[in-house]
């Protein structure tokens, strides 16, 4: 279980992150729901230790991240994380001698799941290819835990629902999964748990199976009430 | 251990085609300096010869023969051992800075390897290190070359020797081609700490932004002080001290600078730092 407990966090003299707590379970997809600017790309790269946070605690598995936490959680941001110069299979490469959670036969499925060829140089793809690259890059390691910021975001429809159809495969499947999106149409009918965060805080959490069969809501209607 | 050595070798192979344009360069600007330098005097004295009506020996008693210095005063020479300085001293910086900007922001990958991060830092500041020898390396295979080039030009009679020793004693040359292991030690030692200064500082800056600029500057400035404060002492106080005590002050100052670099960067890239 991913544990985030009163995070604080100021960019200068803006409070981003102010006292945020939410936990995130495996074999669950969690999304963090908010409009832009409200931190939720920040959440993700303090989890992975990739900004500092001024107090609070974030714990994986009960215990805070390290070196070899890499090996059982991964981040896929929004932001090409290979060189531009290197060809798919480079990364590839670069990834196998590096991580051994590495799963190549996975990454050789992914690959031809979204139609890409290894020998495309990175610096060339549209930014849905490379948001594929990235999805493969985080899911072909056989990881507990993986965090996405942004998916969809900026890329096509055919593309959406290529990405779409792996939240809802095996390759998700028994994983902690945590998302970021500001659209919640994209994802709703993919998600587990809804975390709504503004102003810093989360203002509700709640599992979305149960507020639809309990309050016959979905997470807009829920979205509305909360945000207005 | 072995994440290092594949950073390592990662980090040599991004530069290494800029690498060798630079390794060529210096080969090709120096060996047509040694051509174009020789062949520039030998063209000379031939006319002061043919047109002063003089013999060989009339020429070699009247004027003074001249060696492979000439050469390595010459800008054919030197320009390309500059520009590969400059080259080094620019990538010392861009070798971090490219990590966060440009099209693609590679410092997520670095900073999510299962490896302890300072090995990050330890792979890039050895690959600095490996590039400076390299250059150094060649130099020191080229001069023979040039030497042979030059006196294959230049007849006996027109040329005093010069020594490899002597090219390794004139000022430049003695910083960038020490004689004895331990001037070695000392000059790419003080050359290796002062990267690792900059690789912090930098680390400061990309940790705290516009307030790891002024932490960075008072860093370094504090980092040199330290490092030069046996020489500041010993120059203040002549006479005072032993060479070999100053050596001593001088080996526990740079362990402290050193030793206060590597702890500092550790604690920015597992806590502080930013993508």
């Amino acid at each position: 279980m991913i544990e985030v407990n009163n995070i604080q966090k100021k960019y200068g003299k803006k409070q981003i992150l102010n006292g945020l707590s939410f936990t995130a379970k495996k074999g669950e997809i969690t999304c963090l729901i908010g409009v832009n600017g409200v931190g939720k790309t920040t959440i993700m790269k303090a989890i992975m230790a990739l900004t500092p946070i001024d107090s609070g605690e974030i714990l994986i598995d009960g215990q805070k991240i390290r070196h070899d936490s890499f090996e059982k959680i991964t981040f896929i941001p929004d932001t090409t994380t290979m060189l531009p110069t290197m060809k798919i299979c480079d990364a590839f490469e670069f990834m196998a001698d590096f991580y051994k959670s590495w799963n190549s036969q996975r990454a050789e499925d992914l690959l031809r799941f979204f139609k890409l060829e290894s020998t495309n140089r990175i610096g060339n793809l549209s930014k849905g290819s490379l948001a594929k690259v990235n999805m493969i890059l985080g899911l072909a390691l056989d990881v507990e835990y993986v965090l996405m910021d942004e998916p969809f975001s900026g890329i096509d429809i055919f593309s959406r629902e290529q990405i779409a159809e792996v939240f809802t495969s095996h390759l998700i499947e028994g994983r902690g999964v945590i998302l970021t999106t500001h659209e919640i149409s994209d994802v709703e009918h993919l998600i587990d748990r809804a975390v709504l965060i503004d102003d810093g805080k989360v203002i509700k959490q709640f599992s979305v199976e149960d507020i639809r069969e309990n309050e016959g809501k979905s997470v807009v209607d829920v979205m509305r009430e909360v945000y207005r | 251990m072995k994440s290092y050595l594949k950073l390592v070798n990662f980090e040599i192979n991004r530069f290494f085609k800029l690498y060798l344009i630079i390794m060529a360069l210096t080969v090709v600007s120096q060996i047509m300096g040694t051509i174009i330098v020789s062949k520039g005097n030998m063209n000379y004295i031939n006319q002061v010869i043919y047109e002063n009506q003089l013999s060989v020996s009339q020429y070699i008693e009247e004027n003074r023969p001249f060696s492979f210095q000439r050469v390595v005063y010459s800008e054919w020479f030197t320009m390309p051992i500059f520009f590969c300085m400059a080259l080094l001293m620019i990538y010392v910086f861009f070798i971090w800075y490219r990590e966060w900007f440009g099209k693609n922001t590679f410092i997520y990958r670095l900073l999510m390897l299962p490896a302890e991060r300072i090995t990050i830092y330890f792979s890039k500041l050895t690959a600095i290190m490996l590039f400076v020898l390299g250059l150094i390396t060649l130099q020191i295979i080229l001069v023979p070359i040039e030497t042979f080039i030059f006196n294959r030009i230049v007849p006996a009679e027109f040329r005093t020797s010069y020594p490899l020793i002597d090219f390794y004693s004139v000022e430049i040359w003695r910083w960038l081609y020490p004689n004895t292991i331990i001037e070695f030690i000392l000059m790419y030692g003080i050359g290796l700490i002062v990267v690792a200064i900059i690789f912090t500082a930098i680390l400061l800056e990309r940790s705290y932004g516009l307030k790891g600029i002024f932490s960075a500057v008072a860093y370094s400035v504090l980092s040199f002080g330290i490092l030069v404060a046996p020489v500041i002492l010993s120059s203040i106080y002549t006479s005072y001290f032993y060479p070999s005590e100053i050596l001593l002050m001088e080996l526990v100052t740079s362990i402290i600078v050193l030793g206060s670099a590597f702890w500092i960067a550790n604690q920015l890239l597992k806590y502080k730092i930013r993508v």
